[in-house]
């Protein structure tokens, strides 16, 4: 009775991910590409470089080792001075949080089951030959441990849960340094001194041109969109570092001379600050509803972008011990991570960039199942309160349902803002 | 000889199933709702059993089944589609596997059934009242592309790139999805294999809450789809079950039902 029908090859396990995957990414970089206005030339690099990665699957660091890192907290510098590659595997892919939400209860980090389901899938573009777990949240040290027992090779890099005291800065740099020697020997390198001032100096000249474009939307004709900013930073993930330098270096240029531009690109928008749970590609979708509902994300403090750049390693002597205690020292004191027992650093630092970034309101995300950034909600929206910047708090997951009551959520904060901002004009020719 | 009809009217269609005492079929006949369910419904099985050359008393037996059973009085006996579904998935397929998983998707529906080897429905899942996944939805894709609903199959094995995503679980809003993508000169093929994924993930979900278990049998209309049978393969990764007449199935099931309730009573 079954028809003759043609019969199709049924596509594998990994390459239904890789459909999957692609077809995430695809969604975002086509938004991104079609639904704003005047899009910068020297985006085009980024645009390509995702779906270079996520669609066609091409592997940036072939011939090279490479370490991957589960946090922000890993120090690049060391990984680079030990000629590897550092690859944040920190996962935005709904189709891995699907994966993941096996090993881990439902109602955990979507960030931490995507990252454990891509591991349980095995299916990487540039698979990490070394994995390190800093021990900074409890779902991330304990997704360090299902990860080990899938069979990859963890290496635990112990991390405080406090940043004030003495004690705390101390345990952190004996971490690292024990990291380096580990390392080092691991991988059969030995740390130089010149190889380490090298790429302390190159990564700072990344950190500069982040600071550089990040300067440029202080204007009141910011140039860059907040979801533009993101690709770029979550590039700095897993890009070749001299590829995203030359990229960057072009960006800051065009964005430069867009800000002399007379016609203002974003200029009725309200200018948001971005706080709470990062957004990692392909998951923009809170910043990309700001910004579709016209507001425009002028400044960010999240773990993947700001935080990673914000800092710089101020090195007093450039002998090795001292600079391996610099790189600590920035990774620790420059951290404005929930986790933290106190973090009055966090609430302010989104209050400068309210400021400094002339911002009329703050968006804070949380993951569903982030308990930390879902518990420093409330220190947080009363500070504001004090200081009298709008906030709006979003709980969200990776999930693609559920968008139209964000979207109406978003757009009538944005609205507020907009009146705010007539009767704050009134006020002023009133006067 | 004696034959047995199984009537099923659906939201979109009305199928008839004759079958004769050995429980084998003999002719269908499917033809829309229309408006008045009870009337057409009607017409329909004068009209094939004149082109069976059958008399309106040798059908002894008549099981209505469908979302308008109610309204078909002369029915000898009325059963939920469900329970017709999985007797007609099990004996359509009895020659070539036992089928334990059923996939339908209908006008306006789509079900999971999972039954045991004695065809029984162990559990079953529905959508949640919504056309997103279900023929409607289709319809109203290929109305958007202005292309024939037979023809969505062609267009998805002639995708060249990725598959676009649809996330909007409504139909009205997926609609203006799939204008936004159109207005972004994307493929009329991606965006075909794109809806066809993304009502095959909806389905998934659905089979996942009753249990994935082989053989999977999959019927209503959409089956004659091939490419949307092609991304329910893919993203079950197994090889699913397609009837001749997926379309049907339940009222085929009906039919055998009828034969079964006439023998019984028969003897009892």
């Amino acid at each position: 009775m079954r028809t003759m029908r043609n019969r199709r090859k049924i596509e594998t396990q990994m390459e239904r991910q890789n459909r999957h995957k692609a077809m995430e990414s695809v969604a975002v970089l086509d938004k991104l590409k079609n639904d704003f206005s005047k899009p910068l030339e020297a985006m085009n690099y980024f645009y390509d470089l995702f779906e270079r990665v996520y669609c066609k699957r091409e592997s940036l660091h072939d011939r090279s080792v490479k370490v991957g890192t589960l946090c922000i907290q890993v120090p690049y510098e060391i990984i680079y001075a030990l000629d590897a590659v550092p690859v944040r595997l920190c996962n935005g892919f709904h189709t891995d949080d699907e994966i993941g939400s096996d090993f881990a209860p439902s109602k955990a980090c979507p960030l931490v089951k995507a990252t454990v389901g891509q591991f349980s899938s095995g299916n990487f573009v540039d698979r990490p030959d070394l994995v390190v777990s800093p021990t900074t949240c409890d779902q991330k040290s304990k997704a360090g441990a299902i990860i080990e027992s899938m069979g990859y090779p963890i290496y635990d890099m112990e991390f405080p849960r406090t940043k004030e005291s003495e004690e705390s800065r101390e345990y952190w740099r004996r971490s690292v340094r024990k990291f380096t020697k580990d390392l080092s020997k691991e991988l059969g390198v030995k740390l130089t001194r010149s190889k380490l001032k090298k790429t302390i100096r190159r990564i700072g000249y990344a950190q500069y041109l982040y600071h550089r474009l990040n300067t440029l939307r202080k204007s009141d004709n910011p140039p860059i969109l907040g979801v533009d900013m993101f690709l770029v930073t979550n590039a700095f993930f897993f890009d070749r570092l001299e590829s995203w330098i030359e990229a960057v270096e072009r960006l800051v240029e065009e964005c430069a001379a867009k800000t002399e531009e007379e016609s203002a690109t974003y200029q009725n928008s309200p200018r948001i600050v971005y706080t709470g749970s990062p957004p990692i590609f392909p998951n923009l979708k809170i910043p990309l509803l700001i910004e579709q509902s016209d507001g425009l994300i002028v400044a960010d403090e999240t773990c993947s972008s700001n935080r990673m750049f914000n800092d710089m390693i101020s090195v007093d002597e450039w002998f090795l011990y001292d600079m391996v205690d610099s790189i600590s020292d920035k990774y620790l004191k420059g951290c404005t991570c929930p986790i933290f027992t106190k973090n009055s650093d966090r609430i302010r630092r989104i209050i400068n960039l309210v400021k400094e970034y002339h911002a009329e309101g703050v968006v804070y995300q949380a993951f569903a199942g982030c308990q930390v950034y879902e518990m420093e909600q409330r220190s947080v929206l009363s500070a504001m309160e004090k200081e009298g910047i709008p906030i709006l708090y979003l709980e969200s997951d990776y999930s693609p349902s559920h968008l139209g009551q964000l979207t109406t959520r978003i757009e009538a904060f944005i609205e507020s803002l907009k009146n705010r901002r007539r009767k704050k004009a009134c006020a002023i020719s009133q006067e | 000889m004696r034959y047995f009809a199984g009537i099923d009217i659906g939201s979109t269609a009305i199928k008839i199933a004759i079958v004769d005492e050995n429980g084998d079929l003999v002719g269908h006949k499917i033809s829309a709702s229309g408006s008045m369910f009870y009337k057409y419904a009607k017409e329909s099985l004068v009209d094939l059993l004149r082109s069976l050359d059958l008399k309106e008393e040798q059908v002894v037996y008549t099981v209505a089944t469908g979302y308008g059973r109610k309204l078909f009085k002369e029915a000898n006996e009325k059963i939920s589609e469900i329970t017709a579904n999985a007797i007609g998935a099990k004996a359509a397929a009895k020659d070539e596997c036992e089928i334990r998983t059923i996939i339908n998707i209908g006008g306006q529906d789509s079900k999971a059934i999972s039954i045991d080897n004695e065809g029984n429905v162990v559990n079953f899942a529905m959508n949640d009242r919504c056309a997103a996944g279900t023929g409607k939805f289709l319809d109203v894709v290929a109305m958007n592309l202005e292309i024939g609903v037979d023809e969505l199959g062609k267009y998805h094995f002639m995708s060249q790139g990725t598959p676009l995503s649809i996330n909007s679980t409504c139909a009205v809003f997926a609609e203006s999805e799939i204008i936004g993508l159109l207005g972004n000169n994307h493929s009329i093929e991606d965006i075909v294999a794109g809806v066809h994924y993304s009502i095959a993930k909806r389905i998934i979900k659905l089979v996942k809450r009753v249990g994935i278990k082989d053989a999977i049998y999959f019927d209503g209309g959409p089956a004659l789809n091939e490419g949307l049978v092609n991304a329910i393969e893919n993203e079950l990764s197994k090889e699913i079950y397609i009837p001749k007449h997926p379309q049907i199935t339940t009222a085929f099931g009906a039919a055998i039902l009828a034969r079964e309730s006439y023998g019984y009573l028969q003897n009892s």
